[in-house]
């Protein structure tokens, strides 16, 4: 069952290249049934699905071992979601292309979610960088965006080989996410680190983060949707399933670092995205600062804010996935992405401007929305763990927040309109199912949090 | 110990009477053959005659014997090092399918059999004397295989192979010869006696001997004859050096360094020079625009992983060693057998620029480039991938954890190298280069057969479990 999970978007997602390169129905088509199939293989059977076989048995025993269980369960359901609307919102000449690589970037990170083998992490963790490669070779304006994304994040993706090397080698098995031994020792900062730095990297924190806003920016917006929404969360995962069970005493020997550039990516994020001008900009730089706040939580290694954080990480997930898709649409639209050129929709399109409101809304933290279920439990967490100041320092830029989307949502919806552009139509029936499942998660999330915290709790 | 020849050494040589002998075989075919042997009759017979080697050295799998007083071991060790070799050698002739005269091509084949021969002898060589002599046997073959293309560029090649190879195994012969000195014995083992660390010639002797190695490995600093040399040669001899001689040199090494009690001192430098090549190799990746010198500096900074792994001379540093030799053997010959897919006579796939587009005119070949270049890169799900994290262990493992921090960093520096092909491969912006088409079936199921392997090693890494007790 969980390798089906992970088998079958690869497999579909190579034999859609057999398809001819100007394709976009069948492609599409097929690309929605395989991420409803993985969306629905799980609920089916939400305690099954193991699969292990040994793999290496020295140096250190590792096994290709997969389940998802507890919070996996969450972040599976949250990509085969992402991935479903990504898929059902692309519109682009070369659909068959990105539907085949949003099929292989699906099968790569349910890889590293399912994972119960820190070495299996790492193999699928590397393999879902390479279909955001591929798409930004193909689309990206500029080439050392490509780069830029490559080199950082395999970077990472080699200090986390290196650290798990070590790690089976000390330990003498990588077979153990879930467990909670604690891993102790000369070696444990250092091991820590080159985890953390291959988390930090993907998440992303500051300063580390200089390959995101030209990635999400130059990315169609599908692939921005699914890698803003759920591969960002690989590092956060990362940290909550590998370092905090088994790395904790070195995790609070680099807590210091680690609270610091939290609190430096919130307001760096959070001041930057105020400046911007691209909307694409101003989500990532706003992402950037979203993510500070869960690292901070996991910092803080205090239970309340960790179960804050899984809350809000899949708020994240859901409000930016479904950000990026709208601005999508707008860019189709209005031929930019300048909110000094952009304006009026409210007027023109109100269904599209009344679903960038929610979106937008969930981002900045509104009671009732996704987004503050996870704000306040996190915050009152790093406020139990002793963290007064963090906790203080970390409301500035939540309060940003709601300057910085609400001038977005301003400059988009009033004013007057970009003029001599080709007719605007209000939103599609395949665009409005593309992003109504997000906003329903999102209404739902924040309405009643507590079937995600209970779950989380367990 | 007997003094004579038994029945039983020469059995313990046949693959190599085999290889060797057969080489006769098709030159006399050619010679009986009313004016010139088909090529396919050369190569057909080639193949069957490394063939037959080969899975005659598979039969000795598993047994032990020291055949000639101890001169050539037998044992799981040398097999797997010459089966390697072996499969590398029945792909180069595999990849002779499309390039080379007609007329001259049994004399290749010829030629490619006694160096494979030599390269089987140094897998098996446990004494100074075999090891030179299976390492001339090799290298001879070799200056003239790179010579056959009939460009200049590849008298060129041969000419600077044969002068600085020379000079390498004089460094080679006068460091055993001064080991020979400090010893009295021409055998590894003597290598044990005690108090040999008091000896000046053992220092000295050692020191030449591993500039011999280094250079045949082409670690930096000793390395500036392979990417020239490369680029000269005919691409089926490229393919075939970059891999058998590395296989034969590190199956000397590695008996080398494992004869050793106590040679971490001696080795350190050795080791360093390994640290150095994997990240000038790669660095020196960065500027190529030549396919062949790009991998020969790829071969560099990969042959420097395959010595980390041996750092320490741990049990299982060796087997991850053989493990990532086999893996690289096929990501390798993967790469040159798309080149030589795209390549005619004047092997226009060996510029990197033939590769312009080739997402969009053949994406079969394209994708198959790519995996390839992904598996030396090391993502998985590759062998590559699972070599890197092999080799890391063992050098952790073995108390070396800079080298594996060298590794970690050479690997982040070849991403550039190896992903500049990728763009030219699919970026939409380029214009694609001039489309060759051969059809070179023989290539095709080389390619597919790499590709197979290169993933089954990923999920059944079979690392010989009984390789390490036969080293001695």
């Amino acid at each position: 069952m969980v390798l089906l999970l992970i088998l079958l978007p690869i497999a579909a997602g190579s034999v859609l290249f057999a398809l001819p390169r100007g394709e976009r129905l069948w492609s599409r088509v097929i690309g929605c049934v395989v991420a409803a199939a993985t969306f629905a293989l799980p609920l089916l059977d939400p305690n099954g699905g193991d699969f292990s076989a040994r793999w290496l048995s020295r140096p250190f025993t590792a096994s290709l071992h997969f389940s998802w269980s507890g919070f996996s369960l969450w972040l599976v359901l949250l990509l085969a979601l992402c991935t479903f609307c990504a898929i059902l919102a692309t519109n682009a000449a070369q659909s068959r292309t990105m539907v085949a690589l949003l099929l292989m970037l699906e099968g790569g990170m349910m890889g590293v979610f399912t994972a119960r083998d820190i070495l299996a992490f790492a193999l699928f963790w590397d393999l879902m960088l390479i279909p955001p490669f591929f798409a930004l070779i193909e689309w990206a304006p500029h080439r050392e965006t490509a780069w830029r994304f490559l080199i950082y994040n395999f970077s990472g993706g080699l200090t986390l080989l290196l650290a798990t090397a070590a790690f089976g080698i000390l330990s003498g098995s990588t077979d153990v996410i879930g467990g909670t031994h604690q891993f102790a020792g000369s070696w444990a900062p250092w091991i820590f680190a080159g985890f953390a730095f291959a988390f930090a990297v993907k998440t992303p924190l500051w300063p580390l983060h200089t390959w995101m806003p030209n990635t999400y920016a130059e990315l169609p917006p599908p692939f921005v949707a699914v890698i803003s929404a759920v591969q960002s969360k690989a590092g956060l995962y990362g940290f909550i399933v590998i370092a905090l069970p088994f790395l904790r005493s070195a995790l609070v020997e680099w807590r210091w670092l680690l609270v610091a550039l939290a609190l430096v990516s919130l307001l760096y994020g959070a001041f930057v995205a105020l400046t911007q001008t691209d909307t694409k900009r101003i989500v990532a730089y706003s992402s950037l600062s979203h993510l500070g706040l869960i690292v901070l939580a996991i910092a803080s290694a205090n239970p309340v804010a960790i179960q804050g954080a899984l809350v809000y990480i899949v708020a994240h997930g859901l409000f930016s996935a479904a950000l990026f898709l709208i601005l999508g649409y707008l860019e189709e639209r209005e031929e930019t992405r300048s909110v000094l050129k952009l304006g009026g929709l409210g007027a023109v399109n109100p269904k599209l401007a009344g679903a960038f409101t929610i979106a937008a809304l969930a981002a900045l933290g509104l009671p009732g929305l996704a987004g503050f279920a996870g704000e306040l439990v996190i915050l009152t967490g790093v406020f139990r763990a002793g963290y007064f100041w963090p906790a203080l320092i970390a409301l500035v830029p939540i309060v940003l927040a709601s300057a910085y989307m609400l001038r977005l949502l301003q400059d988009v919806i009033n004013g007057p309109q970009v003029a001599a552009l080709p007719r605007r139509p209000d939103l599609t029936v395949i665009e409005a199912l593309a992003v109504a499942p997000l906003l329903a998660a999102l209404l739902l999330v924040g309405i009643y949090p507590h079937a995600l915290l209970a779950a989380v709790m367990r | 110990m007997p003094n004579f020849i038994t029945h039983e050494d020469w059995l313990a040589i046949t693959p190599l009477l085999i290889a060797g002998g057969g080489a006769l075989i098709v030159l006399l075919v050619d010679l009986l053959w009313p004016k010139h042997a088909p090529r396919y009759v050369s190569l057909a017979l080639g193949i069957g005659v490394l063939l037959a080697a080969g899975a005659f050295a598979a039969t000795t799998y598993g047994r032990s014997y020291d055949a000639f007083n101890g001169g050539f071991m037998l044992g799981g060790f040398a097999v797997v090092f010459q089966e390697i070799i072996v499969v590398s050698a029945i792909f180069s002739l595999a990849l002779f399918g499309t390039f080379g005269r007609d007329d001259r091509m049994a004399g290749i084949t010829a030629l490619l059999l006694w160096s494979t021969t030599g390269a089987m002898l140094m897998a098996g060589a446990a004494n100074l004397m075999t090891i030179f002599l299976g390492l001339e046997l090799l290298s001879l073959a070799l200056y003239c295989l790179c010579g056959v293309a009939g460009r200049p560029a590849s008298q060129e090649s041969a000419l600077k192979y044969l002068i600085l190879s020379s000079t390498a195994s004089g460094f080679l012969l006068f460091g055993m010869a001064l080991l020979f000195g400090a010893t009295g014995s021409v055998t590894l083992a003597s290598l044990t006696l005690p108090g040999l660390t008091a000896n000046p010639l053992y220092w000295m002797g050692g020191g030449f001997f591993l500039v011999g190695i280094a250079f045949k490995l082409s670690l930096m600093p000793f390395h500036v004859w392979s990417p020239d040399v490369y680029e000269g040669a005919p691409l089926p001899v490229t393919a075939f050096m970059s891999v058998v001689t590395k296989a034969g040199t590190l199956a000397v090494f590695a008996r080398f360094a494992y004869a050793l009690p106590h040679g971490e001192k001696l080795l350190l430098p050795f080791f360093v020079i390994a640290g150095i090549s994997m990240i000038g190799g790669n660095l020196a990746m960065l500027a190529q625009t030549d396919l062949k010198r790009l991998l020969a500096y790829s071969g560099v900074a990969q042959a420097g992983y395959m010595v980390a792994a041996l750092a320490g001379a741990s049990a299982l540093g060796m087997r991850y060693a053989i493990y990532y030799l086999a893996a690289y053997m096929f990501m390798n010959l993967g790469a040159f057998a798309i080149a030589a897919l795209l390549s005619g006579e004047r092997e226009e796939g060996a510029q990197i620029a033939a590769f312009r587009g080739l997402g969009q005119r053949q994406p079969l070949l394209a994708a198959a480039m790519s995996f390839f270049l992904l598996a030396l890169a090391g993502f998985p799900p590759t062998a590559g991938f699972l070599g890197k994290i092999l080799i890391l262990a063992a050098t952790v493992n073995a108390g070396y954890a800079w080298l594996a921090a060298l590794l970690i960093a050479g690997t982040a520096i070849s991403l550039y190298a190896y992903f500049k092909i990728f763009r030219l491969m699919y970026d939409p912006h380029d214009s694609p280069a001039p489309a060759v088409r051969t059809s070179a079936p023989l290539a095709y199921a080389g390619a597919a057969f790499c590709a197979v392997c290169v993933i089954i090693m990923t999920f059944y890494p079979l690392t010989p479990s009984n390789v390490l007790p036969l080293v001695k």
